[in-house]
């Protein structure tokens, strides 16, 4: 049996494209719903300067966090972005947090003010898989619920979620959103103001 | 192999060699896509990816903290997605399975092809070469030397070369080759 020309040809460019392709670096890329900058650029919204942060945990610190709130706080460094007015007083902090889970990380963007309340909080990275379940909950603007909340205060999904009546996938991945933003809230009361941190 | 080979497969298994060749080329053809818009198809584009996240302040190794001034700018060099231990791990271990099976299953075909022990073995070899490679190389690029990045490409290239070889010899004995009955 004999092939023709245009045929041949076809199944050439289809294997040439393949292993091609074949040769591009095999990474599965986060979804990234917002830029560490974009993202930065609004939470830090009303400062004149920006500083950056780097700070390590001391033992105790650790241990409050892991006592107080139930989180294994295992980085080396944490890095809080923070934005100061003219006379260089604290307007805000932001800082980007993530949970790993089965299906792959979850990071979120958290910015508190100088008395270590929730500014905002914004999803900035998942997985595809988690995207697909959280999709419905992004939608409807989860995390401004918590604006206002800080590290002494109860963080469950609210009664607007609560009625939103979420199948078991995008609760579970809400709360751990709701999560972080509490982490955010407890990581800037230990590592900020060491003399009200509420451990 | 045991008496069978390619070209006097019936029309059936002739088709499904070719249909799942040919799906395996477009597959790898979106994944190029994927990977151009949301890495980068450079060994620079998947260091800057796979590199861990070092300190901007300059914070030394049991200083407590250090700050800086900086600008939303500096933020703009950023690579396009970082590839994080949690992500490198979902990565790992979905890529080592599906691209395993891949090269499997290629290795399946070629294994009815009408070639030299020696060469078969050489083939089908390369996909699963490629896959170790490639991941290998992500992990050695973070956790190891960072240059080593041109391993992930390098094992990309070995995956390809053996598809390449695969589906042409394949596809040739499939549909071209007339084999000399005994």
């Amino acid at each position: 049996m004999r092939m023709r020309r245009p045929l041949r040809a076809a199944l050439a460019a289809l294997l040439a494209a393949g292993a091609t392709a074949a040769a591009a670096p095999h990474v599965t890329p986060p979804v990234v719903l917002a830029t560490d900058r974009d993202a930065l650029e609004s939470a830090l919204e009303g400062g004149e300067r920006l500083f950056v942060r780097e700070l390590r945990l001391t033992d105790a610190e650790r241990a409050q966090l892991e006592a107080r709130w139930g989180w294994n706080a295992e980085e080396d460094y944490y890095r809080f972005y923070l934005s100061r007015d003219g006379a260089g007083e604290l307007v805000a902090a932001a800082v980007f947090l993530t949970e790993t889970t089965i299906h792959g990380p979850v990071r979120v963007l958290v910015a508190v003010r100088p008395d270590g309340s929730i500014r905002g909080a914004r999803v900035v990275e998942l997985t595809e898989e988690i995207y697909a379940w959280m999709q419905p909950v992004l939608d409807r603007d989860l995390t401004k619920d918590y604006v206002g909340y800080d590290a002494r205060s109860e963080f469950q999904l609210t009664e607007r979620l609560r009625r939103m009546s979420l199948p078991a996938m995008p609760e579970f991945y809400a709360k751990i959103v709701v999560r972080l933003i509490e982490r955010g809230a407890a990581l800037y009361d230990v590592a900020f103001q060491p003399t009200t941190g509420t451990g | 192999m045991f008496g069978i080979t390619l070209s006097r497969l019936p029309w059936s298994a002739k088709v499904f060699c070719t249909l799942f060749l040919l799906g395996i080329g477009c597959g790898q053809l979106a994944a190029l896509v994927q990977a151009a818009t949301a890495v980068g198809l450079s060994p620079d584009a998947v260091r800057s990816s796979l590199t861990a996240d070092r300190p901007m302040t300059g914070l030394a190794d049991g200083e407590r903290s250090a700050e800086r001034e900086f600008r939303l700018e500096e933020l703009e060099h950023e690579p396009e997605a970082r590839i994080r231990t949690p992500l490198l791990i979902q990565t790992s271990h979905t890529h080592l399975l599906s691209m395993t099976l891949i090269a499997g299953l290629l290795g399946l075909i070629v294994l009815f092809a009408s070639l030299r022990e020696g060469t078969k073995v050489w083939i089908l070899s390369l996909p699963f070469a490629g896959t170790i490679t490639d991941i290998g190389g992500m992990w050695l690029t973070r956790f190891v030397w960072p240059p080593l990045s041109v391993l992930v490409v390098l094992g990309g290239g070995l995956f390809a070369l053996g598809y390449l070889l695969i589906a042409g010899i394949s596809l040739h004995q499939l549909w071209l080759r007339k084999e000399r009955t005994p």
